[in-house]
């Protein structure tokens, strides 16, 4: 009886549903083809709105080092999110630290960092030996461009024929001089090593404290800035796996950089880095200074220093051998091997260093590695008209490198530095190298096995 | 001979002033360099006679949002310091009373080594859990170093309160955990607040902790400082105002409680 009862009900139910249907079906034969087309409109916009943010809603995490680039870019980042939809969660952390947490973050094996900022030189080795960092594959997109990076620029970061980060921040040792001091001397801005010495000599007064030349004479921050002096006469870190630091060419070099600053340079010197050697030149105590051209808007700002209009750039002199100063890439981006947002990771990285992108940064001075953005007004605009120069010419003759390219590079900066040090003391060079080179060479040695 | 009496305490008062003077002057420096512009900072002109500027403070609070970090540090040093005593005045009191010298050295352990031992197993373990980036993790953290000095400072505390207090207390018919609460608590106040202090100020200076397992929400204040040095340039005015900032509330805080800190400290030097 229940059932019987069920069927019928089922029965007045689709004899129901049935007159609703074909009355439905009259009415609807004449708007048809217009639903039919606004759905297929709506399907077609989604589809396109999917074809250019296929990413959208995803979310980068971004790790970046206390610059200016970053200051610079985050304000440009919601232009970012808007063209595909990715939303990018962005720290930054001053530089050591961040070396710390991302290797923490790593060696836990977590996946949680997308896109970081990473320092090539310093420690790109390591990242990329311990498998963190992701090889870019899509160098090869035309839009982009990657003949366009300067090599020099890019040959930090290609290891085994890959590329493993995009430069963003180049850099090269430059002179800093005192236009003013020089005039009125009547001395030429040096071309060679030779000539900076006789010049600092003949300017330096240190009754009056004022200095020939001021640079970073700290142990291990100085390692860099030395880096030009050592081309110059002709040396280089190592050579084929073998420490080269006591060379007669690199010696030269150690006695160079130690006698401009142990005759012409300030007291106290032992304990400079940068900020305290560019603060000595800032405040009008120094003629010469030679350190990386990213620190020229420390002394442009009349809040920072009182030399903004005095200040000229020139070239990094000749030693014996040659004008070969540092050309590198202080900083790129990188994509975390582990990332599981690879491809959206690769659309910030190619957004953040664009054509567009970058000429945009390096018109609000950030030395960037793009030739063609060099090439135009815009590139150029932020930058004292000598020191593009400076750069351009720089960026033909540089190398790629400013310290040895190793995994310990802290440790190897302490034994080159521990050199530079005995000859800014004046003590006996050739000593001092000799041991420091076998203590180098078990660094490079150890890195082998 | 009074007059001798009277120059030796004359020559006392100014060691006295001189010494304080040596100790207080990066401190005054710091404070002066907070009010002063970058130029001003580096010149040698008089490090006192200057215009000064309220711009340094303006950058730190303004574009830099440190009222968060402020807060971010407040919350983790204070959670952190209230979880170490309740668990660390109970244990500290049963360690002292029941002689538990074995447990007392394994505390301590977690106080001897060093703390980067623990930042990568940590962060593997809060980031399976998603803590990372939370204040939960945090606090648990500066726990690992608040509640064994904690406990370590109570149990000397308790072991020097005569007890014939809580004994006296039993008979009167209270519980173990009564005569805890109603007699004993009160009487170590002083130890109380000299070891709370100082796991405060612990965790508020705590950076290694901080840097790996706070994240752009958790912040502190330790990490924030750091925004002011940068690849090439450092903000030297800004750095000092918020170093400013940091040290002040703590200063604050000793100030007021130095009494007891001062009576914590002595207690047990003298056993009668």
């Amino acid at each position: 009886m229940n059932m019987k009862r069920n069927a019928a009900m089922l029965a007045g139910t689709i004899t129901l549903f049935g007159t609703i249907l074909s009355g439905c079906g009259g009415g609807g034969t004449v708007g048809q083809p217009a639903g039919q087309s606004a759905g297929q409109a709506a399907g077609q916009s989604a589809a396109a709105e999917k074809n250019s943010k296929p990413y959208a809603g995803t979310t980068l995490r971004l790790v970046t080092a206390n610059h200016a680039w970053t200051d610079l870019i985050k304000p440009k980042i919601p232009e970012f999110e808007q063209q595909t939809g990715i939303k990018v969660n962005l720290e930054s952390y001053f530089e050591d630290q961040l070396t710390q947490k991302l290797t923490v973050e790593f060696t836990s094996g977590s996946s949680s960092v997308d896109v970081f900022m990473m320092r090539p030189l310093q420690e790109g080795k390591m990242f990329i030996q311990n498998g963190w960092v992701g090889e870019m594959t899509k160098k090869d997109d035309p839009d982009w461009d990657f003949k366009d990076f300067t090599n020099a620029s890019t040959g930090s970061l290609i290891q085994g024929g890959k590329l493993y980060g995009v430069p963003i921040v180049t850099e090269r040792e430059i002179l800093y001089y005192r236009k003013d001091i020089l005039e009125k001397n009547n001395i030429p801005v040096p071309k060679t090593l030779d000539e900076l010495k006789q010049a600092a000599a003949k300017l330096n007064d240190p009754n009056n404290g004022f200095y020939g030349f001021v640079a970073r004479g700290q142990r291990a921050a100085a390692v860099t800035q030395f880096s030009s002096f050592l081309y110059g006469m002709g040396g280089d870190f190592m050579k084929d796996g073998k420490a080269t630091i006591d060379t007669p060419e690199a010696v030269s070099a150690f006695k160079t950089y130690g006698e401009l600053l142990k005759s012409y340079g300030p007291p106290g010197v032992l304990n400079m880095s940068w900020p305290q050697a560019i603060g000595i030149f800032g405040q009008g105590k120094a003629a010469f200074y030679t350190d990386a051209d990213s620190l020229y808007p420390n002394l442009l700002d009349p809040q920072k220093s009182s030399v903004g209009d005095k200040t000229g750039f020139a070239l990094f002199p000749a030693g014996s051998k040659g004008q070969t100063p540092y050309n590198v890439t202080s900083w790129s981006l990188a994509i975390q091997a582990k990332s599981k947002n690879q491809a959206a990771a690769w659309e910030f990285v190619k957004w953040a260093t664009s054509k567009q992108a970058m000429t945009a940064l390096q018109g609000k001075g950030i030395p960037g590695p793009r030739q063609s953005v060099w090439n135009t007004d815009e590139g150029k605009k932020s930058f004292p008209p000598e020191l593009v120069n400076v750069i351009s010419k720089s960026n033909e003759l540089g190398k790629a490198y400013d310290r040895p390219i190793l995994i310990n590079v802290g440790e190897a900066r302490d034994v080159i530095g521990s050199v530079i040090v005995t000859a800014i003391s004046g003590e006996d060079v050739e000593k001092a190298a000799k041991q420091a080179n076998q203590q180098f060479q078990a660094i490079i040695d150890k890195e082998k096995k | 001979m009074k007059t001798e009496r009277v120059w030796t305490e004359r020559l006392l008062f100014l060691l006295v002033i001189a010494i304080t003077l040596i100790f207080l002057f990066p401190f005054i420096w710091m404070l002066l360099a907070s009010f002063k512009t970058q130029a001003q900072i580096l010149s040698n002109q008089s490090i006192f006679v200057f215009q000064p500027t309220g711009e340094n403070y303006a950058t730190v609070f303004r574009d830099y949002n440190y009222t968060r970090f402020i807060f971010n540090s407040l919350l983790v040093a204070f959670l952190s310091t209230l979880f170490g005593l309740v668990l660390g005045l109970p244990a500290s009191y049963a360690i002292a009373k029941y002689k538990q010298n074995g447990l007392a050295f394994s505390i301590l352990i977690a106080r001897v080594i060093p703390g980067i031992s623990f930042m990568i197993p940590w962060y593997i373990i809060f980031s399976k859990i998603g803590l990372v980036d939370t204040y939960l993790s945090l606090i648990l953290a500066h726990m690992l170093v608040g509640l064994p000095f904690i406990i370590w400072v109570m149990i000397s505390f308790y072991e020097n309160l005569p007890h014939e207090l809580e004994e006296s207390a039993r008979v009167d018919g209270c519980t173990i955990q009564g005569a805890f609460f109603r007699i004993l608590l009160p009487l170590s106040v002083p130890g109380i607040v000299t070891a709370s202090i100082l796991a405060f100020i612990f965790s508020w200076n705590n950076f290694m902790f901080a840097l790996v397992l706070s994240g752009e929400k958790t912040k502190t204040l330790p990490i924030a400082v750091y925004s002011f040095l940068s690849y090439s340039n450092i903000n030297w005015g800004a750095l000092m105002a918020a170093a400013v900032v940091i040290t002040l509330p703590i200063l604050v805080i000793t100030l007021i409680l130095q009494r007891y800190v001062v009576s914590g400290i002595t207690v047990g030097a003298v056993k009668g």
